[in-house]
């Protein structure tokens, strides 16, 4: 667990919390399809919490609500006590897809999540930005176009991009699945640095994941949802050592469980 | 006051005009087959073919037709006039379907030709089991595009007149010009409403049913449906309906455009061997009227005399006449599909509200244009923009929309997670997402717009004539075939295709570079 400086009285002080969610897409054939059916889960500081559920179940969905990119239905979403309507540089979203901008360079795309920081200057946002994507690895690559990266490279543009506003809170959408297995466990070992390293942003992560074990490797809570309409089937806690074997048996008992739950 | 009688004229109007086309639809499918599946299959006969196809679209369509109406008149002095009108018809109909039958044979499985050869199949069986089918597809999905072509022609080809001869064929066209010239404006809007009206039901009777039918035949994936709201419910039906009514169905037009331009490369070799073709065929389409070639050529350089350096004037003016009317036109169509991107239900209402507008040919209400514009005592220049940026505005809006429809949903979505919005949205997202569409809907919009140049720079309906005091190319060309002087016709035609052809090669070629190169932005195919 990440150094716990924002323990208030034994409490532990939420960063992000989401209050009896409800959400349905509207069917073509008339109708509603509930999606999320009065969800409430409370992210805390310096947590990393993973989120697993059959397909189709909404995980997404809840990411996109808890990023503001959604509204839900019913229910309310606060982030540090405030309830949230919209997207803030607070929060950060990484999606399956690097989805970055094909027009601009490597520097250009990260530095597109600085746009709204109107008291730092062009040099500044450069220099950041340059920072965040040493910090990636991608030290060099700068002017290079995403075109010319491979899927590990670009996916880790748009973690930079992800962390260079310096947001409290990163939400991940299935961020390795597109990704070749390699790639994935280097990635996925940067950021747990990152994560683990205090002076780095964010404080807090949430992961959406299908993939049990890598949740498990990561994870300090693992929040298991049930088939669409979603509802919580329950909560495990992972009490391992780092850096977590996925040899060890313990390891597997926590995959057990959690596929347990799931079926 | 509007009267059975004129109800009845109308629709019978309405009918006649609807036969004209369909012999001249009937005639470029034939045509096309014939010619479209030769080039697909020998690489001898497309080398010569689609250089010429390329080049017979790129002249003014108007420009074809005094040519024609002598030499049919002068086969047959009383079917001449109708065959005429029916040929220049077909020219405005035909390129698109021909484009489409030759890209379906080029595109066609070697197996399939290896297996009819296998089973022996004979040239007839071949035809109906293997082209007919394959080419199918391509053919119904022009068909909407090739009508709202035909119907802008409509008007000019049933009221003309050229020299000393004046046309005037039975049809909804010179009904309507008649209504205007008499002043029975009720009358004329519910013509216009009328061919709105037809264009629909036609669209839903006939090419719509054989769309869905051809659907069975395509080699290509159907693409996959996303989830829509509930109003769709509602306009489901109406949709399918509208979405191949307007003019020009765009993505037929877009493809056949992006076809060129990847034809481009072929025809900056031809270049100058094509400028040759077009001197060769317009000189062929004169032979029958002169005694010899030599005359012929005679002919020709005086009217490229008469023209002199004023062509380049006449050049300029017009081509500052459509490039005014494209950004008019840019200035309402980027605000509203910005506006309707991602608003789905109020892209639900707008979009069929333009379809309908659309089917209303630019030419049909360019008379009552003009009308208006003379009796306010406006320039005529008004009234010559307004009817360009109704013969171009449906292209850029749909092909522009559709670019706007193409952009990824998680690149929306990172802009709102990004707070990139307003302004900073469109030059970071919409803008060189657009950018191909953009220049497609650019180049689309130049080729209407220089057709739209001829009925717009001056207009001659029953004897009233309404035109630009400045110069212009498409004023020169309405003069002389009004008056019949085809040597200068024939000149001014040519400067005009000349011109069009470089400078799509320019614009074109230096645009495309820029979205490739600067953009990043892989022209799909």
């Amino acid at each position: 667990m990440k150094v716990e400086e924002n323990e208030v009285g034994g409490q532990r002080e939420a960063i992000l919390e989401a209050r009896d969610i409800y959400f349905s897409y509207r069917m073509r054939r008339g109708g509603e399809l509930p999606v999320l059916q009065g969800l409430t889960i409370t992210i805390y500081y310096a947590e990393f919490v993973g989120i697993v559920g059959p397909s189709g179940c909404g995980k997404s969905t809840l990411l996109r609500i808890m990023a503001g990119l959604l509204r839900p239905r019913s229910g309310e979403v606060f982030f540090r006590g405030r309830p949230i309507t919209k997207p803030t540089p607070r929060i950060s979203i990484m999606f399956q897809s690097p989805s970055l901008f094909p027009w601009y360079t490597v520097l250009e795309n990260v530095m597109l999540a600085l746009i709204h920081e109107k008291e730092l200057s062009r040099e500044e946002k450069e220099e950041r930005a340059k920072a965040f994507l040493d910090m990636v690895g991608l030290s060099g690559f700068e002017s290079a176009y995403p075109t010319e990266l491979s899927g590990g490279m670009r996916q880790r543009v748009a973690l930079a991009r992800a962390l260079v506003s310096q947001p409290d809170l990163l939400l991940m959408d299935e961020p390795f699945s597109n990704l070749d297995p390699l790639t994935a466990i280097s990635l996925r070992r940067e950021i747990l640095n990152m994560w683990m390293n205090q002076a780095l942003p964010p404080s807090s992560i949430v992961m959406v994941s299908h993939d049990v074990e890598e949740l498990v490797e990561m994870a300090e809570r693992i929040v298991v949802l049930t088939e669409r309409p979603a509802r919580i089937a329950g909560v495990v806690e992972v009490n391992m050592p780092r850096p977590r074997s996925r040899r060890s048996r313990e390891f597997y008992e926590y995959v057990d469980r959690i596929y347990t739950m799931l079926s | 006051m509007l009267d059975s009688s004129t109800l009845i004229v109308i629709l019978l109007g309405l009918m006649a005009s609807w036969a004209r086309m369909g012999v001249a639809l009937v005639i470029s499918i034939l045509f096309s087959l014939g010619v479209g599946i030769a080039a697909g299959m020998s690489r001898v006969l497309e080398r010569v073919i689609i250089p010429v196809l390329d080049i017979l679209q790129s002249i003014p369509i108007l420009s074809f037709f005094p040519l024609a109406l002598y030499a049919f008149v002068s086969l047959n002095p009383i079917l001449g006039p109708e065959l005429a009108a029916i040929f220049l018809i077909f020219t405005s109909q035909v390129w698109n379907i021909a484009f489409g039958v030759y890209e379906a044979v080029r595109v066609m499985p070697g197996e399939l030709l290896e297996v009819s050869r296998a089973l022996n199949l004979g040239a007839g069986r071949r035809f109906l089991n293997l082209y007919l089918p394959i080419t199918f597809p391509r053919i119904a999905a022009n068909l909407p595009a090739s009508w709202a072509n035909g119907l802008y022609f409509l008007v000019a080809s049933e009221i003309i007149s050229v020299g000393g001869m004046r046309v005037e064929l039975f049809g909804i066209g010179s009904v309507s010009a008649g209504f205007i010239i008499s002043g029975r404006y009720l009358e004329l809007l519910v013509s216009i409403v009328a061919v709105a009206v037809a264009v629909l039901l036609t669209n839903a009777l006939v090419f719509l049913p054989l769309i869905r039918m051809s659907e069975r035949y395509r080699m290509e994936e159907v693409p996959v449906e996303v989830p829509r709201v509930w109003l769709d419910r509602v306009f489901k039906p109406l949709k399918d309906v509208f979405s191949h009514a307007y003019l020009p169905g765009h993505r037929e037009l877009a493809s056949a455009f992006s076809g060129i331009s990847s034809r481009m490369g072929e025809l900056r070799r031809y270049l100058w061997p094509l400028i040759g073709v077009v001197l060769l065929t317009l000189t062929l389409y004169l032979s029958p009227l002169l005694s010899n070639i030599p005359t012929g050529i005679g002919m020709m350089l005086d009217g490229f005399t008469r023209l002199g350096v004023n062509v380049f004037a006449m050049l300029g003016f017009s081509v500052l006449r459509v490039a005014a009317a494209i950004l008019l036109t840019l200035l309402w169509v980027i605000p509203l599909t910005v506006l309707i991107h991602g608003r789905r239900i109020l892209e639900s209402m707008v979009v069929p509200l333009l379809q309908l507008g659309a089917s209303i040919p630019a030419t049909l209400i360019a008379p009552l244009i003009m009308d208006m514009v003379s009796s306010w005592g406006a320039p005529i220049e008004l009234g010559a923009l307004i009817i360009i940026i109704l013969g171009i505005q449906w292209y850029l809006f749909f092909i522009i929309y559709g670019g706007f429809k193409s952009i990824p949903s998680e690149e929306v979505m990172l802009c709102d997670a990004l707070g990139i919005k307003g302004l900073g949205r469109f030059r970071h997202l919409y803008f060189p997402r657009i950018f191909p569409s953009l220049v497609t809907g650019l180049i689309v919009a130049m080729g209407g717009g220089w057709n739209t140049l001829i009925i717009a720079e001056r207009l001659e309906v029953e004897g009233r004539v309404w035109e630009v005091a400045a110069p212009g190319i498409g004023k020169t060309i309405s003069l002389a075939i009004s008056m019949g002087d085809i040597p200068l016709l024939a000149s001014a035609t040519i400067a005009m295709a000349t011109f069009i052809v470089l400078l799509n090669r320019l614009l074109w070629r230096r645009l495309h570079g820029i979205a490739v190169s600067k953009l990043r932005v892989v022209e799909e195919a």
